[in-house]
């Protein structure tokens, strides 16, 4: 689903990316971990074209991707209903249907519909971010890219979103997670990618990061991705 | 190549813009009270000097932030925009602009017409005035956007008009002259090329002067600029990245 082949990436002298490679198969959540300014949302943002890379390569297979960032940030004078609008392609008008699917997903995120009224600019930072879940959910992506999927939710909402993360796997959806939370991470992630420092330190599956584990005989994922990043 | 399928969108995100800006809505609704009330105390034909000389600067008021408003905002990285498109976006927004505001001053220049005529006071020179206004109108557009990739938040229409205050400024002096270049822009004959790069240079920060008779032949040059704008624009996206 995603190939990167040997990214590089600077910022004026400060190397963000050195030589990152990573392949993430379809259907799966991948969890991609690493310590602050390790390279997780600069990786991100080279594999969804926000970023260009100075060196290397990065393939997506075809398909409707979406993007939650880290902070949601939305045009000021659109509310969130404009905004559902322009994410379905639909320029105009509202159908019945996609409002039923708006309000379904809506429920799971336990997001209040009333909100669309408002700018997305008025609301909390959760609401933000489920609002940018929303945004992405109601398009059916075939690949879904998350930073920091559990940031700004309390916790009955990660509780949701983690069971939506598992609902899109089942039907086939790619996940791609950037996140901190190891712990959330080691319960629905199906492989991990840790960065350090710009470099791709690690890059396995579930069943060999358990190995992993009990050849360092560490309790979690926690231990082992310590005693990866060198800290 | 640009996605067309990213016009709606830009259509739909601009248009809410500028009707969302209260600053936007009153020049807007000021500027046909301002024509009316100068029709009635004067006439007919010092409205339709303004007209023509002031509706290319409801482009450039519109034309503020329009670029670096954005990308500091955040709102471009977002799903709409992915894979790139958020230059795409960026370039189809000049478009959007013009198309808005260009069906605005037309409805003013249709009701101000049948004014005209309703007075017996409309003439035919009026409607290449108006398309000259236009692409004035256009060209601001686009130079307001080569602006805004470097000034934020309407810098980019306040160093426009202030490079306009410096070049009227220098043009009053050389009226001071017995045979100044106000001399030669009435006649619209300019002896020398001199004369002519310094009207050129002129006509480059205040396109608006193409709509007088004497400065027509500039008209070439702002079509020029336009063209040099979208040019530059396109290149500044391409070369663009979020969130660095």
């Amino acid at each position: 689903m995603i190939e990167a082949h040997r990214l590089s990436k600077k910022f004026g002298s400060v190397q963000a990316l050195r030589d990152v490679s990573f392949k993430i198969r379809k259907g799966a959540i991948t969890a991609m971990l690493g310590e602050n300014g390790a390279g997780k949302t600069t990786t991100l943002k080279v594999v969804l074209g926000f970023l260009r890379p100075n060196s290397g390569n990065v393939t997506v297979a075809p398909g409707r991707v979406g993007y939650v960032p880290d902070r949601p940030a939305y045009f000021p004078w659109l509310d969130g209903r404009t905004i559902l609008d322009l994410a379905a392609g639909r320029a105009s008008g509202n159908g019945t249907d996609s409002r039923a699917r708006v309000l379904a997903v809506a429920r799971n995120l336990l997001f209040d519909p009333a909100l669309l009224r408002r700018r997305p600019g008025t609301y909390s930072a959760g609401n933000a971010k489920k609002f940018a879940y929303l945004q992405n959910l109601v398009a059916g992506p075939d690949l879904l890219v998350v930073d920091e999927p559990f940031s700004a939710l309390d916790p009955p909402s990660i509780k949701c979103v983690r069971d939506i993360f598992v609902e899109l796997r089942d039907a086939g959806t790619t996940v791609l997670l950037s996140s901190h939370m190891l712990s959330e991470m080691e319960r629905i992630a199906d492989g991990f990618i840790v960065l350090r420092r710009g470099t791709a330190i690690a890059h396995a599956g579930i069943k060999e990061w358990r190995l992993l584990r009990s050849a360092r005989t560490a309790p979690d994922l926690e231990s082992v991705f310590l005693r990866l990043a060198g800290s | 190549m640009l996605d067309t399928a990213l016009f709606p969108l830009t259509w739909r995100v601009t248009r809410t813009r500028l009707l969302a800006s209260p600053l936007t809505v009153v020049a807007g609704l000021a500027f046909p009270a301002f024509l009316f009330w100068v029709g009635l105390r004067d006439s007919y034909e010092t409205a339709a000097k303004f007209f023509f000389f002031l509706f290319p600067y409801a482009f450039l008021v519109a034309a503020q932030d329009t670029v670096r408003t954005d990308i500091d905002s955040g709102a471009l990285e977002n799903v709409l925009f992915l894979g790139g498109k958020f230059r795409d976006f960026l370039w189809a927004k000049n478009f959007a602009l013009a198309g808005a505001v260009g069906a605005y001053v037309l409805g003013l220049f249709i009701l101000f017409s049948a004014w005209g005529l309703a007075s017996d006071a409309f003439k035919s020179v009026h409607v290449v005035q108006f398309a000259l206004g236009l692409l004035a109108g256009f060209y601001y557009v686009g130079l307001a956007g080569v602006l805004s990739y470097f000034l934020r938040a309407g810098s980019n229409v306040l160093g426009l008009l202030l490079a306009q205050s410096a070049a009227l400024v220098a043009l009053l002096f050389s009226a001071t002259s017995r045979t100044g270049f106000l001399d030669y822009a009435a006649s619209g004959h300019f002896p020398g090329l001199g004369s002519r790069l310094l009207a050129g240079g002129l006509v480059a920060v205040l396109p608006n002067l193409v709509v007088s008779r004497s400065l027509f032949v500039f008209g070439a040059e702002v079509l020029a600029g336009l063209g040099l704008t979208l040019l530059v624009q396109g290149r500044l996206a391409r070369r663009l990245e979020l969130g660095k």
